[in-house]
Protein backbone atom coordinates (compact mmCIF):
# COMPACT_ATOMS: atom_id res chain seq x y z
CA UNK A 1 0.00 0.00 0.00
CA UNK A 2 1.99 3.34 -1.59
CA UNK A 3 1.93 5.64 1.21
CA UNK A 4 2.89 9.95 1.44
CA UNK A 5 3.63 12.01 4.48
CA UNK A 6 3.01 15.12 4.04
CA UNK A 7 4.48 18.01 6.70
CA UNK A 8 2.80 21.78 6.90
CA UNK A 9 3.60 24.45 8.88
CA UNK A 10 0.19 24.95 10.70
CA UNK A 11 -1.48 21.59 9.82
CA UNK A 12 -4.60 23.09 12.46
CA UNK A 13 -4.94 26.29 10.29
CA UNK A 14 -4.18 24.68 6.93
CA UNK A 15 -5.81 21.28 6.94
CA UNK A 16 -4.57 18.02 5.37
CA UNK A 17 -3.99 19.59 2.13
CA UNK A 18 -1.63 18.60 -0.26
CA UNK A 19 -1.15 19.20 -4.08
CA UNK A 20 -2.56 16.78 -6.56
CA UNK A 21 -3.19 16.38 -10.65
CA UNK A 22 -6.17 16.61 -12.34
CA UNK A 23 -6.59 15.13 -15.98
CA UNK A 24 -9.29 12.84 -17.38
CA UNK A 25 -9.13 8.91 -17.59
CA UNK A 26 -8.02 9.10 -21.45
CA UNK A 27 -4.66 11.10 -20.34
CA UNK A 28 -6.11 13.43 -23.33
CA UNK A 29 -6.08 16.74 -21.10
CA UNK A 30 -3.25 18.63 -20.18
CA UNK A 31 -2.93 17.60 -15.95
CA UNK A 32 -3.69 20.93 -14.18
CA UNK A 33 -2.15 20.50 -10.65
CA UNK A 34 -4.54 21.79 -7.93
CA UNK A 35 -4.76 22.39 -4.30
CA UNK A 36 -6.98 19.45 -2.93
CA UNK A 37 -7.91 19.04 0.79
CA UNK A 38 -8.75 15.66 2.38
CA UNK A 39 -12.52 16.17 3.56
CA UNK A 40 -13.63 13.29 5.83
CA UNK A 41 -17.30 15.32 5.65
CA UNK A 42 -17.79 15.61 1.96
CA UNK A 43 -19.53 12.03 1.11
CA UNK A 44 -17.78 12.06 -2.58
CA UNK A 45 -15.33 14.34 -3.85
CA UNK A 46 -15.12 17.73 -5.25
CA UNK A 47 -13.57 19.44 -8.20
CA UNK A 48 -13.95 23.07 -8.96
CA UNK A 49 -15.54 24.27 -12.10
CA UNK A 50 -13.33 26.23 -13.19
CA UNK A 51 -10.95 23.10 -13.14
CA UNK A 52 -13.63 21.20 -14.87
CA UNK A 53 -13.64 23.67 -17.86
CA UNK A 54 -10.27 23.96 -18.41
CA UNK A 55 -9.92 20.18 -18.32
CA UNK A 56 -12.74 20.06 -21.42
CA UNK A 57 -14.88 17.58 -19.18
CA UNK A 58 -18.37 16.62 -20.12
CA UNK A 59 -20.46 15.50 -17.48
CA UNK A 60 -22.02 12.12 -17.41
CA UNK A 61 -24.30 13.29 -14.27
CA UNK A 62 -25.99 14.89 -11.87
CA UNK A 63 -26.32 14.61 -8.19
CA UNK A 64 -28.02 16.27 -5.44
CA UNK A 65 -26.21 18.21 -2.60
CA UNK A 66 -26.53 19.34 0.71
CA UNK A 67 -24.21 21.80 2.30
CA UNK A 68 -24.08 23.69 5.49
CA UNK A 69 -26.36 26.45 3.65
CA UNK A 70 -28.25 24.68 0.69
CA UNK A 71 -30.38 22.23 0.49
CA UNK A 72 -31.18 20.08 -2.58
CA UNK A 73 -28.95 21.96 -5.47
CA UNK A 74 -28.53 19.99 -8.50
CA UNK A 75 -24.51 19.76 -9.68
CA UNK A 76 -23.58 18.06 -12.75
CA UNK A 77 -21.18 14.60 -11.91
CA UNK A 78 -17.51 14.25 -13.87
CA UNK A 79 -15.33 10.97 -14.52
CA UNK A 80 -12.12 12.46 -12.92
CA UNK A 81 -8.58 10.92 -12.86
CA UNK A 82 -6.48 12.59 -9.43
CA UNK A 83 -2.60 12.00 -9.56
CA UNK A 84 -0.89 12.18 -5.54
CA UNK A 85 2.53 13.16 -5.26
CA UNK A 86 4.11 9.88 -5.29
CA UNK A 87 2.42 8.84 -8.34
CA UNK A 88 -0.64 6.98 -7.20
CA UNK A 89 -3.41 7.55 -9.74
CA UNK A 90 -7.34 8.08 -8.86
CA UNK A 91 -10.01 7.88 -10.37
CA UNK A 92 -13.21 8.63 -9.49
CA UNK A 93 -17.01 10.77 -10.26
CA UNK A 94 -16.97 14.16 -8.76
CA UNK A 95 -19.11 16.59 -8.30
CA UNK A 96 -18.38 19.96 -9.85
CA UNK A 97 -19.38 23.01 -7.99
CA UNK A 98 -17.71 26.51 -7.64
CA UNK A 99 -14.68 26.30 -4.11
CA UNK A 100 -15.03 29.51 -2.23
CA UNK A 101 -11.68 31.14 -1.86
CA UNK A 102 -8.53 30.98 -4.07
CA UNK A 103 -6.54 28.39 -3.06
CA UNK A 104 -8.34 24.92 -2.37
CA UNK A 105 -9.83 23.67 -6.09
CA UNK A 106 -10.49 19.84 -4.84
CA UNK A 107 -12.07 17.91 -1.67
CA UNK A 108 -11.30 14.52 -1.45
CA UNK A 109 -13.74 13.04 -0.42
CA UNK A 110 -15.19 9.77 1.42
CA UNK A 111 -15.43 7.71 -2.18
CA UNK A 112 -11.56 7.89 -2.40
CA UNK A 113 -10.67 7.79 1.55
CA UNK A 114 -13.05 4.44 1.34
CA UNK A 115 -10.03 2.80 -0.14
CA UNK A 116 -7.28 4.36 1.94
CA UNK A 117 -5.43 4.79 5.73
CA UNK A 118 -5.54 8.18 6.70
CA UNK A 119 -3.29 8.97 9.40
CA UNK A 120 -3.81 12.68 11.04
CA UNK A 121 -0.73 13.33 13.03
CA UNK A 122 -1.66 16.76 14.72
CA UNK A 123 1.27 16.55 17.28
CA UNK A 124 3.82 16.86 14.32
CA UNK A 125 2.28 18.95 12.24
CA UNK A 126 1.70 15.78 9.70
CA UNK A 127 -0.57 13.43 7.92
CA UNK A 128 0.24 10.21 5.86
CA UNK A 129 -1.80 9.10 3.20
CA UNK A 130 -1.72 5.23 1.92
CA UNK A 131 -3.84 4.07 -0.67
CA UNK B 1 -22.03 24.18 -12.13
CA UNK B 2 -25.69 23.75 -11.38
CA UNK B 3 -27.50 21.16 -13.85
CA UNK B 4 -30.54 23.08 -15.08
CA UNK B 5 -33.44 22.96 -17.35
CA UNK B 6 -30.98 23.64 -20.38
CA UNK B 7 -29.17 20.73 -19.03
CA UNK B 8 -26.75 19.10 -21.42
CA UNK B 9 -28.34 16.11 -19.90
CA UNK B 10 -31.94 16.86 -20.03
CA UNK B 11 -32.77 14.45 -22.87
CA UNK B 12 -30.89 11.32 -20.86
CA UNK B 13 -32.44 12.31 -18.18
CA UNK B 14 -36.13 12.20 -19.75
CA UNK B 15 -34.92 8.87 -20.86
CA UNK B 16 -34.42 7.28 -17.68
CA UNK B 17 -37.74 9.26 -16.14
CA UNK B 18 -39.41 7.54 -18.98
CA UNK B 19 -37.96 4.10 -18.52
CA UNK B 20 -37.48 4.16 -14.40
CA UNK B 21 -40.46 2.34 -13.44
CA UNK B 22 -38.91 -0.67 -15.42
CA UNK B 23 -35.83 0.12 -14.41
CA UNK B 24 -36.93 -0.24 -10.63
CA UNK B 25 -38.21 -3.71 -10.99
CA UNK B 26 -35.51 -5.20 -13.22
CA UNK B 27 -31.90 -3.75 -11.56
CA UNK B 28 -32.83 -1.43 -8.47
CA UNK B 29 -29.39 -0.53 -7.07
CA UNK B 30 -27.76 -0.68 -10.41
CA UNK B 31 -26.45 1.76 -12.10
CA UNK B 32 -27.59 2.57 -15.98
CA UNK B 33 -25.75 4.12 -19.16
CA UNK B 34 -28.17 6.20 -20.88
CA UNK B 35 -27.35 8.21 -24.36
CA UNK B 36 -29.78 10.42 -25.66
CA UNK B 37 -33.07 8.22 -25.91
CA UNK B 38 -31.34 4.86 -25.35
CA UNK B 39 -30.32 2.55 -22.50
CA UNK B 40 -27.05 1.39 -23.35
CA UNK B 41 -26.51 -0.83 -20.09
CA UNK B 42 -26.82 -1.98 -16.24
CA UNK B 43 -23.76 -2.43 -14.93
CA UNK B 44 -22.69 -2.73 -10.85
CA UNK B 45 -20.85 0.38 -10.34
CA UNK B 46 -20.74 3.73 -11.28
CA UNK B 47 -17.01 3.59 -12.46
CA UNK B 48 -17.71 0.49 -14.65
CA UNK B 49 -20.45 2.56 -16.31
CA UNK B 50 -18.73 5.94 -16.79
CA UNK B 51 -15.39 3.75 -17.86
CA UNK B 52 -18.09 1.84 -20.68
CA UNK B 53 -19.29 5.64 -21.70
CA UNK B 54 -16.20 6.77 -22.21
CA UNK B 55 -15.65 3.96 -24.63
CA UNK B 56 -18.18 4.24 -26.73
CA UNK B 57 -18.87 7.73 -26.85
CA UNK B 58 -15.38 9.37 -25.55
CA UNK B 59 -15.78 12.69 -24.02
CA UNK B 60 -19.31 13.80 -25.03
CA UNK B 61 -22.45 14.12 -22.23
CA UNK B 62 -23.93 10.77 -21.36
CA UNK B 63 -25.57 9.60 -18.04
CA UNK B 64 -24.44 7.18 -15.37
CA UNK B 65 -27.75 7.14 -12.69
CA UNK B 66 -28.08 4.90 -10.12
CA UNK B 67 -31.67 3.23 -10.45
CA UNK B 68 -33.06 4.18 -6.98
CA UNK B 69 -36.76 5.13 -6.10
CA UNK B 70 -35.72 8.16 -4.17
CA UNK B 71 -32.57 10.21 -5.09
CA UNK B 72 -30.44 10.26 -1.81
CA UNK B 73 -28.40 13.68 -1.43
CA UNK B 74 -24.85 14.10 -1.27
CA UNK B 75 -23.67 15.72 1.99
CA UNK B 76 -20.70 18.14 2.21
CA UNK B 77 -20.21 19.82 5.26
CA UNK B 78 -17.74 22.16 4.15
CA UNK B 79 -18.80 25.91 3.69
CA UNK B 80 -15.70 25.72 0.50
CA UNK B 81 -18.68 24.33 -1.68
CA UNK B 82 -20.01 28.12 -3.03
CA UNK B 83 -23.58 26.16 -3.78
Amino acid sequence: MPGLTVQLADLQAEGPRLEVRLTDTAGAAAPTAVDALIDTGATVTVVANQVLKRLGLSPIGTALVHTPSSTNVRCYKYLVRLVLPNGVGLETVAIGTPLRGQRIQCLIGRDLLKNAVFVYTGQTNTFTLSF
Amino acid sequence: MKATASSPLKKELRTYAAHKSELLRRVRGKYVLIKGSRIVGTFESELDAAHQGYERFGNVPFLVKQVMEVEVPLDFTSSLLGV
